[in-house]
């Protein structure tokens, strides 16, 4: 009998150039996402930085400054948080936790599920026409806070609970036979250790959900207007100011000083998110200590 | 194959904790328990054995009604808890698991630090202050001998314990409530021979104040620690008997050849 090294060689040989191949497109497709993030964030960083100011944090547009934009995107973003976490983080637990188990459940839960992917797939700019027709001008609530909380909240309500469902999914069965074993009531279980373990899920569609809030342009045009005095915490009848109107309308403006607003909301607007992200992560690093798996 | 049961009558009802009266189980189309009747003497260590897939998990997990959110799930007959169905309306759920207790093949302690999985039934249902948690924690770390391997990091995760200390911390947390039965499946399957010694010695220690039906695929572990064995078949109760008969001189053809190791 004779051996020939060819024939197996071969094949490892072709196996590991698919492979390069493959970590190379893979490589290819990561420095596609992030070269852009990068580059849109060094872009902003240095044009706001050489020409900064802190007043800019200390006065209103009336002034110059962003400090009325800052606190009413703030305002926006605890609102949004409010409601559509309340709503998402209820329809996700219900979608994941209840509906299997009875025969209505099930049909609420088809209803749900339709009308979260048509939500979702809704141009964000369609949404906030329906809120100036329905709210602003249907319901003379005019230019305010509440239509904004609103239709910002249609927009992200289907990624909080779709993110909840998921999550809770994905929650070990023995954590849950063990809770049942143990005698704890359904709702008990789930505060006290499913939830728990789902946390990490949660809170990253709860981030993601704020900071679409947080980026929103058309709908809060249509919906909050514009202020260039401080937000008042009325519901109604007061426009709002939000960061991303000086990014998108200052941009355009002749003088300079408008368009260095413009990078500097823009700035804002990043450290919020990014400020954001931070606190979610040390809220689930936090919650996660004794997590079996780390994520 | 049909099955017919010998020897049901080891306990006298008033001695039983648990009793099955002509209990049928199935899921969807699937008949899993084929009426089962037995009495499950208080104070014993029964065990239950029979091939993979012959209904051993099932008939217990029916008997704390872990199996009522299985879809499909269909039962006919009657399980008691000392003389009292569990299936009335009367029965508190949550209080019938408190009294019947439930180990599981593989540990599963909870994401959270390892005196909360001890205390975690005990705030569930109550039983105790806040201020008592930590001895409670340390009570029932001592009773199943991991104090001493845990004493310093009770705050700590329980997922770098081994998985034997683990399967010793469900316990400990299963133990916590004070129950009356502890339903045992195949606890020790997945894990070493030295930790596999400590839980039957353990259990040995449980009765007679509790109850312990004990699933297992040891045969050898069924004659140390149980004084009672179920003998399982295809769904049915091939043969109830004293441990020691039941090994020694089985009544039945196939729980002869099962102890003799030709089935299974
Ligand atoms: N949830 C379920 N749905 C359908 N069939 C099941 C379910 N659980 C168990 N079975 C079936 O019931 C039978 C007995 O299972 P089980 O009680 O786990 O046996 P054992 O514990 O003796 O190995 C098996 O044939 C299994 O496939
Ligand atoms: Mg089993």
């Amino acid at each position: 009998m004779t051996f020939t090294l060819e024939a197996p060689a071969r094949p490892r040989h072709r196996r590991r150039v698919s492979q390069m191949i493959f970590r190379a497109a893979t490589l290819f497709a990561l420095g596609l996402v992030l070269i852009p993030a990068i580059w849109i964030v060094l872009g902003i960083v240095l044009r706001a930085i050489p020409h900064f100011s802190f007043s800019v944090l200390t006065h209103t547009s009336a002034h110059g400054g962003l400090e009325n934009a800052i606190v009413g995107s703030f305002i926006i973003m605890v609102g949004v948080a409010i409601i559509a976490g309340t709503i998402g983080l209820g329809a996700g637990i219900y979608l994941a936790e209840m509906s299997a188990t009875s025969q209505r459940g099930q049909r609420v839960d088809g209803l749900l599920r339709t009308a979260t992917e048509v939500l979702a797939g809704v141009p964000s700019i369609v949404l906030g026409f329906v809120g100036y027709i329905a709210l602003v001008v249907g319901l003379h609530w005019g230019y305010s806070l509440l239509p904004a909380l609103i239709i910002l909240s249609m927009m992200v309500v289907p990624y909080i609970a779709k993110a909840t469902e998921n999550s809770l999914a994905q929650v070990p069965t023995a954590y849950r036979e063990g809770a049942e074993a143990l005698g704890m009531a359904p709702g008990y279980a789930l505060r006290h250790v499913i939830l728990k373990t789902a946390l990490p899920g949660i809170t990253t569609g709860l981030l993601v959900a704020l900071a679409i809030a947080g980026g929103e342009t058309a709908p809060l045009l249509y919906t909050a207007g514009w202020n260039d005095q401080m937000p008042t915490l009325a519901l109604t009848g007061h426009q709002v100011p939000y960061l991303t109107y000086p990014v998108w309308a200052f941009y355009n403006q002749p003088s300079n000083s408008l368009r260095y607003l413009s990078y500097d909301a823009a700035l804002i607007l990043i450290v919020f998110i990014v400020t954001l992200l931070v606190v979610s992560r040390i809220i689930v690093a936090r919650t996660q200590r004794h997590a079996d798996i780390r994520r | 194959m049909a099955v017919a049961p010998t020897s049901t009558a080891l306990n006298e009802p008033a001695d039983s904790v648990l009793c099955a009266k002509n209990l049928t189980v199935g899921f969807g189309e699937a008949t899993i328990l084929n009426d089962i009747t037995v009495n499950i003497g208080r104070g014993h260590a029964t065990a239950l054995i029979g091939p993979t897939g012959s209904g051993k998990s099932t008939f217990l997990r029916a008997l704390n009604r872990m199996n009522d959110r299985v879809s499909g799930y269909r039962r006919n007959g009657e399980v008691t808890l000392e003389g009292e169905s569990i299936f009335t309306s009367g029965m508190d759920l949550l209080d019938l698991r408190r009294k019947v207790g439930m180990l599981f093949q593989r540990p599963n302690p909870f994401p959270m630090s390892i005196r909360d999985n001890v205390v975690a039934g005990v705030k569930a249902h109550r039983m105790a202050k806040r201020h008592q948690f930590n001895d409670i924690a340390e009570a029932r770390l001592t009773q199943v001998g991991l104090f001493d391997a845990v004493k310093d990091r009770l705050n700590k995760s329980p997922f770098q314990l081994s998985g034997g200390q683990q399967q010793l911390l469900c316990l400990a947390r299963a133990l916590a409530v004070e129950p009356d039965v502890l339903l045992l499946d195949e606890p020790t399957s997945s894990l070493d021979p030295v930790t596999t010694e400590r839980v039957e010695s353990l259990i040995a220690n449980l009765v007679p104040s509790i109850s312990v039906v004990i699933v297992t695929h040891n045969l050898g572990q069924a004659q140390r620690v149980s004084d009672q064995t179920m003998m399982f078949f295809d769904g049915e109760l091939a043969e109830f008997n004293t441990t020691k008969e039941l090994f020694t001189n089985p009544q039945h053809p196939l729980s002869s050849q099962y102890v003799r190791g030709h089935i299974g």
